[in-house]
């Protein structure tokens, strides 16, 4: 779709969340909780935390839950009855909007789905991501951690939200860049007035501290450079860095039940792990946590972008942010590329 | 919508027990076998227990049934283990790619397996078998620790029926028994014994890294292989089978899509991440 740019007021935009939690959606906001903010379901519009840059972990749990069902089954006799997990999802996310999110986390929606559909399609995936409305907002101030300009987005980017909020003054200017985004404000237009894309303020001139195309080309030719081992042996292998990526969609598949009944699920999983590649003989490819550091930059920077196109990051920082051990994957990326 | 994880329940139609701890295991789905190709491999759960991962040994052109041969040791394979004929496992696949018979016709062909490591060269060497007058000469050789660790021992015999065909048998130093009439010695030792030529000739070599690191050596430098002519199966730990869920990766390469199947010549350009 052609993107479509509109005018908005702070105070019409209020009134436009409170009409559309009054009419039935989902909305899914920065909420403050326990001294930290999350994303969470949202009554009022007071209750949303615009201002905070990011919240503690990203919304990859509205798109890949963090258990999920894959079937029931129950047993009589050998006979083994199963239950589709998929018809649970159907139309999941349907009347479910993402508001106040930033441009980073709208990134990873388009890049995850590209994993979870070379050959094989992902339904589960499919269905929520289709159905999902993201409406984010723009950021005025990315702190240190950021570096999503230099993974091809920016503090403005519009890639992968229906709507995008800038802020100018007073009020917002909406880019609204799908079908999707159009059929959410369409019932509201009200509170919305149609502009052109000259009176939306143009993005800033965002700078980069390194060239991510230099980092893959390091990683390309020094997989058994000694940097990885020197510089992970400070990692405890938490694996923190992965459950707060929005982009890591690394699973593990379980079974929870009795020999009667019970239900198979997958669950979020860390490359962070010793037991993630662990053989059965004993046999472990990735022994150390060099080893391990290496496999989550390799994916990100470099095998990602040779299946696939951009890279398996949006540059949100929160593995840097939440890391016990202080390593910021932007200086771990600037270091490769001054190598490179 | 399809729900790719969803797995179908398949009926253990016969159990051979092969070691103390190995079974193989014939399976049939709507009374039959399955559509794949040698090299393939399938997720076998015991529903409750969950999934495991292992590499189809029967050959796809016997129809009554496709099997699987595996060593109880986690929970999905104890559970396994468990069952008695008539009972149902679940089953998703076959995934991965495949031996390229179309690259050995009409060539002399080497089958070299060491220990459970037998099951998919099984698998490509009875397809050879059922189409015997496609191929040259074959040459079998299959080692494990002792006598009492080598699979497939109840078929040894209907092997070695097959014409121009040589099989040899041999257990490590000190894994023999006192009636023991086959070879003793390691799989790349006795190799090395055999007279083998790399031209016009086909080597599938699966086992453990170890055995398979000497017997590649042994292939190419010795006997003259070329490196695109000496193939084997990587058994990276794998859950989706499906390229999604991150873990079976060698580099850029995802053992599960891009393989199993590999010849030594990808191999040499892959990082060492296996």
């Amino acid at each position: 779709m052609e993107e479509k740019y509109f005018e908005i007021s702070a105070e019409n935009l209020k009134k436009f969340v409170e009409r559309i939690i009054a009419d039935n959606f989902e909305v899914i906001a920065p909420i403050d909780k326990d001294g930290d903010t999350f994303y969470g379901k949202i009554s009022r519009f007071e209750e949303a935390n615009l201002d905070i840059l990011l919240p503690k972990m990203s919304y990859k749990e509205y798109l890949l839950p963090k258990t999920e069902t894959l079937f029931e089954y129950s047993f009589s006799g050998v006979n083994a009855d199963i239950k589709d997990g998929l018809e649970a999802v159907a139309g999941a996310n349907q009347k479910r909007v993402i508001f106040g999110g930033r441009p980073c986390d709208a990134g990873a929606g388009p890049i995850m789905e590209k994993v979870f559909n070379w050959d094989y399609k992902d339904e589960f995936f499919n269905e929520r991501f289709k159905n999902l409305t993201i409406v984010s907002i723009a950021c005025e101030k990315p702190d240190n951690y950021c570096f999503c300009t230099e993974m091809q987005l920016s503090p403005e980017s519009s890639y992968g939200s229906d709507i995008l909020l800038k802020k100018a003054g007073t009020q917002y200017f909406a880019v609204v860049t799908s079908e999707k985004g159009l059929n959410l404000i369409n019932p509201y237009m009200n509170f919305f007035k149609e502009t052109t894309k000259a009176q939306v303020p143009a993005d800033k001139d965002w700078k980069k501290i390194f060239e991510i195309e230099r980092t893959k080309s390091f990683l390309d030719k020094n997989f058994e450079h000694n940097y990885f081992q020197d510089r992970f042996l400070s990692c405890i292998g938490c694996g923190v860095c992965t459950y707060t990526c929005p982009t890591c969609h690394c699973f593990d598949i379980q079974d929870e039940g009795n020999l009667k009944e019970g239900r198979r699920i997958r669950n979020w999983d860390s490359c962070q792990f010793g037991i993630f590649t662990l053989h059965t003989s004993g046999h472990n490819p990735r022994v150390t946590q060099g080893d391990r550091y290496r496999q989550r930059l390799m994916h990100k920077f470099k095998i990602y972008s040779e299946k696939f196109d951009k890279y398996l990051c949006v540059g949100c920082g929160r593995c840097s942010r939440n890391c016990p051990e202080d390593i910021d994957i932007k200086e771990v990326a600037k270091d490769l590329a001054d190598m490179a | 919508m399809e729900n790719i994880y969803l797995p179908k329940l398949a009926e253990i139609k016969e159990i051979i027990q092969e070691t103390a701890d190995t079974k193989t295991i014939r399976l049939t789905i709507d009374g039959g076998s399955i559509d794949f190709l040698p090299g393939q491999f399938g997720e076998f759960s015991f529903i409750g227990e969950g999934e495991s991962t292992f590499g189809l040994s029967s050959s796809p052109l016997r129809k009554e049934y496709f099997e699987f041969s595996f060593r109880s040791s986690g929970r999905a394979t104890t559970g396994i283990n468990s069952l008695n004929q008539g009972y149902k496992i679940a089953f998703r696949g076959p995934y991965g790619n495949y031996f390229d018979t179309s690259k050995m016709k009409g060539k002399d062909l080497v089958f070299v397996g060491g220990g459970i490591g037998m099951a998919p060269v099984k698998s490509i060497m009875e397809y050879c078998f059922d189409e015997r007058d496609d191929y040259g000469k074959i040459t079998v050789l299959y080692g494990a620790r002792s006598v009492g660790d080598l699979l497939y021992k109840g078929i040894f015999d209907e092997w070695k029926k097959y014409k121009n065909t040589d099989v040899i048998i041999t257990v490590d130093p000190g894994g023999e028994t006192p009636d023991w009439t086959g070879k003793i010695g390691f799989v790349p030792t006795i190799l090395e014994q055999l007279p083998l030529k790399g031209e016009n000739s086909v080597a599938i070599v699966c086992g453990p890294p170890i055995m398979i690191k000497f017997a590649l050596k042994s292939l190419e430098e010795k006997m003259g292989f070329d490196k695109g002519n000496i193939i084997t199966t990587l058994e990276n730990r794998m859950k989706c089978g499906l390229g999604k869920c991150g873990r079976c990766n060698v580099g850029s390469v995802y053992v599960c899509k891009d393989g199993p199947v590999f010849t030594a010549k990808e191999l040499e350009s892959l990082p060492n991440d296996f």
